[in-house]
């Protein structure tokens, strides 16, 4: 059954977070009517649900900064309880009169508003949740963290990690049917992947995981919801580039996909509900500039006879005249507003300040195709954004964005830059994708300056590291019986010295230095597939990797950033001659699968050309009658993975030059003749170009 | 939301821009497009089975609605029309860079075939002005042909550059049709009949243009830009990342007004109202959009819109019912509607906020930590702006100099200006370095070409640790000539090129027109002036005598015309005649003529060579064979020898053929573009070409 909503729009709240306003609105006669509106305060980080268990949960909970404030919903204040954290509050949950919150790193649990259980995370903490475990008479609180794992705890301690496929973002229990048992989790990473794991006393229990094939957003929100009537709740997920989606399971409990809308703006909230009409259900989003907006089931039927005016209902009338009236007054008040502004322009004395807009930006690693995408997203539409890097980087063309892209001349020598590149954004675009290639070894900062369609005109400045190892992914754990480099590095330095220097190279290390004495983290390269295995303590680092361009990166970088703080590095390394040929070999399916497909997409036209003037493909070879069947797949595949051979070519490049330079010869000159190699490239005759140099 | 009413999939490639459609038997219309290998395809699916198969056509075995047209060689332009007045059908017009192929499809013959030297990038097929056959008008390099139905050549004339796109339209609201040239030196040019009317300077290629209704047509450029003129004036113009494949008028509302509906390269096709460039209707194809056209296809009386994509993909939309009431789009109105209000209620909340916490600010209430990041300014900052004329040094090219500079201690921590056609994109960006940050920011502009531009700057202002900075926007205006720098006169030999005219203005006019339209450091009183070129072109001097007589010298005959050009609309001067001396330009051309005889002879000979070779091939065959048949293989071998060194021959001699033709290209072009310029050199709006030059 497919199913079939329509959108309705409700009211678009005054960036309710930003300035900390609570809106509550019911619905009467189809109107959303303002039940209660707290005063403006610091932003709202999260929102709950609560009430004492066993009644509905009717009562509301918001963490601003790090007070918790309890509303009934009448909008009565009933509860200030300040957490006493040094940071704010990023995540929060009430179960009866229990109350978890967390910020950055620690995680605090009171009880009647008494401190209970304390626990500090290796990793920032993105989302808390937790499962009512009704045998044991207590909650057991899982944590989901920036580390790819969910840690399951039980009082201060933690019980055990439960390692997933992506950072995490949201969880949410699943509950399924009513009156089960509740000790599944969902959850949604930033990379776009939604899994259900069961967690039991004292080990996870994988359910199921769905990929992000179609290179949708990172999940910001998730629910379950009959929206279906069947009696069984859907799961509603809610993206950061505006997808809405609802999955149901099939009869093997497998999640299929069953619906699907784009909104323009990221969606930071997601419930299921009966809100615009009775007996109609429908799937409510709050998005980032502060829509509210509604699919309902209820078939919404279009009335236009000929020769009339289109019909509008007389509410949507009113509603528009209503809106008109506020808009003119408003702009009455712009207006002299904007005179005052002016006038303060004529004073030496006065000064102009614009406040802050706020800007959420995410730059994150897309494991796929080994680049950056960078999204930005404001409040009112953008005007433009100017795009600066201090390091060599691609920009690749993202479909879903509109803008008009200009890349300016670079002068290189005078100002550092790289990259200088315009978008001008078409009218009202709210949300900007950009894709960005990068060079390991080649480090910097990218910049960009956004500037909103908003008198008086300001622009921001965001800035992201592009990391020495930036095509680098955090893994769980490394493969053994790799022939593996090691670079050692032992002097006189702290643990935090050292860590700030691993957080300097690689992504996904947490700033904060971890607890302990030494620590490990396993990477693995997301173009390559090599392997990295950093640890490390004070005084000592050990730093393991298959492929020798790494290590090399590795020990430039360190030794440069030592030397910048006067801190004199004893290094010594360990190179394994097998492991360059290992590397070579990884390259090598990669390599000839993208030689082959560039060799029968390059075919391709030829081919056509053939059968139209023959008529028919039968005096073909077969291997050339599928290249012809294939032709779209064969296509569409060359055009996911642009310059993909030419990166594969730099990095065997690096490969060779590295390979040397840990010898203390330089084969420069001998690169040409690699490329040569290349050109005809056959994997025995690469390895023995690499033996013989 | 207007659906298809018939999608067909054609398995042919369709070239971009050569789609057309024809009443070959004067009754059913068949889509008509240009594909792979030089081939040209005719899609006919109203008379199944009845054609005939002869040398140039045959029925492609794939599909039976389709039959194919052998050009064998790469088609460059495709039309079809009535062209012969006394009949009713159709006419096929094939052109490919070097020959024009007029051929009867119905009767399976050609009408006539002739050599165009100038290749034709562009064709048109229709009446102009008051030549009263139909023409088959082609545009190559640099040159206009038309032809009549016999093969007559009607209409020659040259243009300022290789031509990319033509249409008819009534430009003048005469009752004739004027010819609408757009070419690659961005400009749309207007040709009534060989007399050139109007020139509009747009910012890149012209990739098409078509008639949307009276004097409004529209035009599409190659970055991107869609617009529609009426007659020199612009009514709107759009630009998108995408590029604008096709452009067709077309009536979809059923409002009784043409449409522009434009195909992009990522399979958009949109609809946009010709008044105000809002999109009416959109769909999407999976791949790039090759042509738009309109016909009949169902042959149901209703003319249907006809858009394909370069995968051979059509579909056909009917223009929207009554009923619809020109909602083409599946979107509810009113929805729309209070979306928008509320979004522009949103806008003006926030805008009202940035002035309540900026007054906040100005009470001193907000912390002092916070300022840095919000980068705030004293009120009174003021950007100010100078251009100047740097003359340039050994290591730096000469350029014009944007100075912007702040009033006070803010820093400016980058610079966009928006600007068409003197940067390489639409945007040149200067962003300092952290460390060289400062109030002041030089950019230096090299305009490649002499021609007006606003510059859009914005100026992005605050203090040095800001994350937030104020922005600045403003609008200059680079002037025409501004790539000159005074200097003074005996300092170097006067150009030998002149150009002198009269006129019977005010003196203080023609000052004020050189104070405009040059980038002078002070206002100058004398009319008598010398600029040193920076694009290295020798000097320019302008002098006006008491009488009103004014002398323009310059070697660069093409100054020599935009000066006149500029100078003649500045007074509105509406024939003014010149009297005109390069001798150095003129020994130029007389040179290229020399060439392009000898180009010439060198192609016949080739030509003839060839000929030579390709008997001697035979021969050299027979023998060969012969030996083989006798068993004699040494001499089999030998010959077998001989063919291939012929064969390398050959193709070394095809080689210099085409080099030769390339330069012989090459210089054509030089000698329309001579032509072009002295007809430039006359003011005012009527210029003849002196044909005679050639």
């Amino acid at each position: 059954m497919e199913i079939n909503l329509n959108r309705v729009d409700y009211l678009q709240v005054a960036v309710a977070d930003q300035d900390g306003v609570i809106t509550c609105f019911g619905m009467k006669k189809g109107e959303p009517v303002p039940v209660f509106k707290s005063l403006p305060g610091p932003k709202i980080s999260r929102l709950e649900l609560g009430g004492a268990l066993g009644t509905p949960k009717e009562k509301i909970f918001v963490a601003a900064g790090s007070e918790v404030r309890g509303f009934t919903k009448k909008g009565k204040q009933f509860l200030t309880f300040e957490a006493n954290l040094a940071e704010s509050i990023k995540a929060m949950y009430v179960s009866g009169a229990d109350l978890f919150v967390c910020a950055s790193y620690i995680y605090n649990h009171y009880c009647d508003c008494k401190d209970q259980d304390y626990y500090l995370s290796g990793d920032k903490i993105c989302d808390i949740v937790c499962l009512p475990m009704t045998k044991l008479g207590q909650t057991t609180p899982v944590l989901a963290c920036q580390d790819r794992v969910l840690r399951v705890l039980q009082g201060s301690e933690l019980v055990y990690d439960i390692e997933v496929p992506g950072p995490p973002a949201v969880l949410e229990i699943n509950n399924a049917k009513e009156g089960e048992i509740e000790d599944e989790l969902l959850y949604g990473t930033t990379d776009g992947k939604l899994g259900l794991v069961q967690v039991t006393d004292t080990s996870p229990v994988y359910k199921w995981e769905v990929t992000n094939q179609k290179k949708r957003g990172g999940i910001l929100c998730i629910d379950r919801f009959d929206i279906t009537g069947d009696g069984v709740k859907e799961i509603l997920v809610g993206r950061d580039d505006g997808t809405v989606e609802i999955y149901s399971l099939d009869s093997t409990n497998e999640p299929v996909i069953r619906f699907e809308h784009v909104l323009s703006e990221s969606v930071t909230s997601i419930q299921g509900g009966c809100v615009g009409k009775d007996a109609f259900d429908e799937v409510l989003t709050a998005t980032y500039t502060g829509w509210v907006t509604g699919l309902t089931s209820e078939p919404q039927q279009k009335e236009a006879g000929p020769g009339e005016e289109m019909k509008m209902s007389p509410e949507t009338q009113n509603k528009i005249v209503a809106l008109r009236t506020e808009l003119e007054q408003l702009q009455v008040k712009v207006l002299q507003e904007r005179e005052k502004y002016q006038q303060s322009a004529q004073s030496s004395t006065a000064i102009s300040s614009v406040p802050v807009f706020s800007v959420n930006d995410k730059f994150t690693l897309c494991r796929d195709d080994a680049s950056y995408s960078l999204t930005l997203e404001v409040q009112t539409a953008i005007d433009n954004v100017l795009l600066q890097s201090d390091v060599p980087i691609d920009l690749l063309d993202v479909d879903k964005n509109s803008a008009v892209v200009s890349f300016s001349g670079c002068d290189s020598e005078p100002n550092g830059n790289f990259l200088l590149a315009t978008y001008r954004c078409q009218a009202n675009t709210t949300r900007l994708e950009l894709k960005v290639r990068s060079i390991e070894g080649q480090y910097g900062i990218l910049q960009a300056y956004i500037t909103p369609r908003l008198q008086p005109k300001t622009c921001q400045v965001r800035q992201h590291q592009i990391k020495p190892l930036s095509l680098h992914q955090r893994t769980h754990a490394s493969e053994e019986h790799r022939p593996m480099n090691t670079l050692t590095l032992t002097g006189q330095f702290s643990f935090a010295e050292i860590h700030s220097w691993v957080v300097f190279c690689l992504p996904e290390v947490p700033e904060k230095t971890p607890a302990g004495d030494d620590v490990t983290f396993y990477f693995q390269n997301t173009f390559l597939d090599t392997q990295l295995q950093c640890t490390y303590s004070k005084g000592e680092g050990i730093f393991k990797s298959d492929n020798i361009s790494t290590i090399s990166i590795l020990k430039d970088v360190l030794s440069k950033e030592a030397t910048k703080r006067k801190i004199n590095l004893n290094i010594s390394y360990d190179v394994n001659e097998e492991s360059v040929n290992h590397t070579l070999k990884l390259i090598h399916p990669k390599l000839e699968y993208q030689l082959i497909l560039a060799k029968k997409v390059q075919l391709i036209d030829a081919l056509k050309e053939l059968q139209v003037h023959e008529g028919n493909v039968d005096f073909l070879i077969p291997e050339y009658r599928s290249i012809l069947e294939e032709a779209d797949h064969l296509l569409e595949e060359y055009k996911k993975q642009p310059a993909h051979l030419e990166r594969l070519y730099g990095m065997i490049t690096d490969l060779f030059i590295d390979k040397f330079k840990f010898k203390g010869t330089n084969v420069k000159t001998k690169v040409p003749l690699l490329l040569e190699v290349l050109d005809n490239y056959d994997s025995d005759s690469l390895i023995a170009f690499f033996d013989s140099a | 939301m207007l659906v298809p009413v018939f999608t067909l999939k054609l398995n042919h490639k369709i070239n971009p821009h050569m789609v057309t459609v024809g009443k070959y038997d004067g009754m059913h219309p068949c889509l008509t497009a240009a594909t792979q290998a030089g081939k040209v395809f005719i899609h006919n699916p109203h008379t199944r089975g009845q054609r005939l198969s002869s040398s140039r056509i045959t029925q492609s075995t794939q599909d039976s609605d389709i039959s194919l047209l052998n050009i064998n060689q790469a088609v460059s332009c495709l039309a079809s029309g009535v062209f012969n007045p006394s009949h009713e059908h159709h006419s096929l017009l094939v052109g490919t860079q070097t020959d024009l192929l007029a051929y009867d499809v119905h009767n399976n013959s050609d009408v006539f075939y002739r050599e165009v030297a100038d290749g034709a990038n562009a064709i048109v097929l229709g009446q102009l002005g008051g030549i009263s056959p139909p023409l088959a008008i082609i545009g190559g390099n640099c040159a206009l042909q038309g032809f009549d139905h016999e093969g007559n050549d009607l209409f020659w004339t040259v243009t300022g550059d290789n031509v990319r796109s033509l249409c008819l339209c009534d430009f003048t609201g005469d009752g004739n049709n004027e010819l609408l040239v757009g070419s690659e030196d961005y400009d749309i040019r207007v040709f009534k009949e060989d007399e050139m009317m109007a020139e509009m300077t747009e910012t890149e290629t012209v990739t098409s243009l078509c008639h949307m209704h009276g004097s409004r047509f529209g035009y599409a450029l190659a970055n991107g830009t869609v617009g529609v003129y009426d007659r020199t004036a612009r009514y709107w113009r759009i630009k998108s990342k995408n590029q604008a494949m096709s452009i067709h008028a077309f009536d979809l509302n059923s409002d009784g007004v043409c449409e522009l509906i434009t195909g992009w390269s990522n399979g958009k096709i949109d609809a946009r109202s010709d008044r105000t460039g809002e999109v009416i209707f959109k769909d999407n194809f999976t791949s790039s959009v090759a042509g738009v056209v309109e016909g009949d296809y169902r042959m149901d009386g209703q003319i249907q819109l006809i858009c394909t994509s370069v995968e051979g993909e059509v579909r056909g939309y009917l223009p929207a019912s009554k009923e619809m009431k020109g909602n083409l789009m599946d979107a509810s109105v009113e929805q729309d509607l209070i979306r928008e209000l509320s979004n522009r209620k949103q806008n003006l909340l926030l805008e009202l906020r940035n002035y309540q916490e900026n007054s906040k600010a100005g009470t001193g209430s907000k912390k002092k930590e916070k300022e840095g990041q919000m980068g705030v300014i004293p009120a009174n900052t003021q950007l100010q702006t100078a251009l100047s004329v740097n003359a340039g040094s050994e290591n730096q090219k000469p350029s014009v100099d944007l100075t912007i500079s702040t009033s006070n201690d803010t820093i400016i921590r980058a610079v966009l200006i928006f600007a068409e056609g003197i940067f390489e994109g639409e945007s040149h960006v200067v962003h300092p370095s952290a460390q060289k940050l400062s109030g002041c920011i030089r950019v230096p502009i090299i305009p490649p070409k002499d021609v007006p531009v606003d510059l859009h700057i914005k100026a992005f202002v605050g203090g040095k640790s800001s994350t937030q900075f104020h922005v600045f926007e403003l609008t200059r205006q680079l002037p025409r000539f501004s790539m000159y720098a005074l200097c003074t006169q005996g300092s170097a030999p006067k150009p030998r090129g002149k150009a002198t005219f009269s006129i019977n203005d005010r003196l203080q006019r023609v000052v004020m027109w050189l104070n405009q339209n040059f980038l002078l450091p002070e206002d100058i009183e004398v009319p008598d002036v010398c600029f040193t070129s920076l694009r290295g072109a020798g000097q320019l001097c302008i002098k006006i005598e008491q009488s009103g007589e004014i002398t323009v010298n310059t070697d660069d005959m093409d100054l020599a015309g935009d000066v006149i050009q500029s100078l003649s609309s500045f007074l509105a001067i509406e024939d003014l005649s010149v009297d005109a001396d390069f001798p150095d330009y003129f020994e130029e051309v007389r040179n290229t003529l020399v060439q392009v005889d000898e180009y010439h002879s060198v192609h016949q000979r080739l030509t003839a060579e060839m000929a030579d070779h390709s008997n001697l091939i035979r021969n050299m065959l027979v023998q060969a064979e012969d030996a083989r048949l006798m068993g004699d293989m040494k001499t089999m071998k030998k010959r077998y020898i001989e063919l291939f060194d012929l064969n390398r021959d050959l193709v070394n001699g095809y080689k210099i053929r085409s080099n030769n033709h390339a330069e012989l290209l090459n210089c054509l072009r030089a000698v329309n573009q001579a032509i072009q310029r002295a007809g430039r050199l006359q003011g005012g709006q009527k210029s003849c070409i002196d044909k005679a030059l050639v």
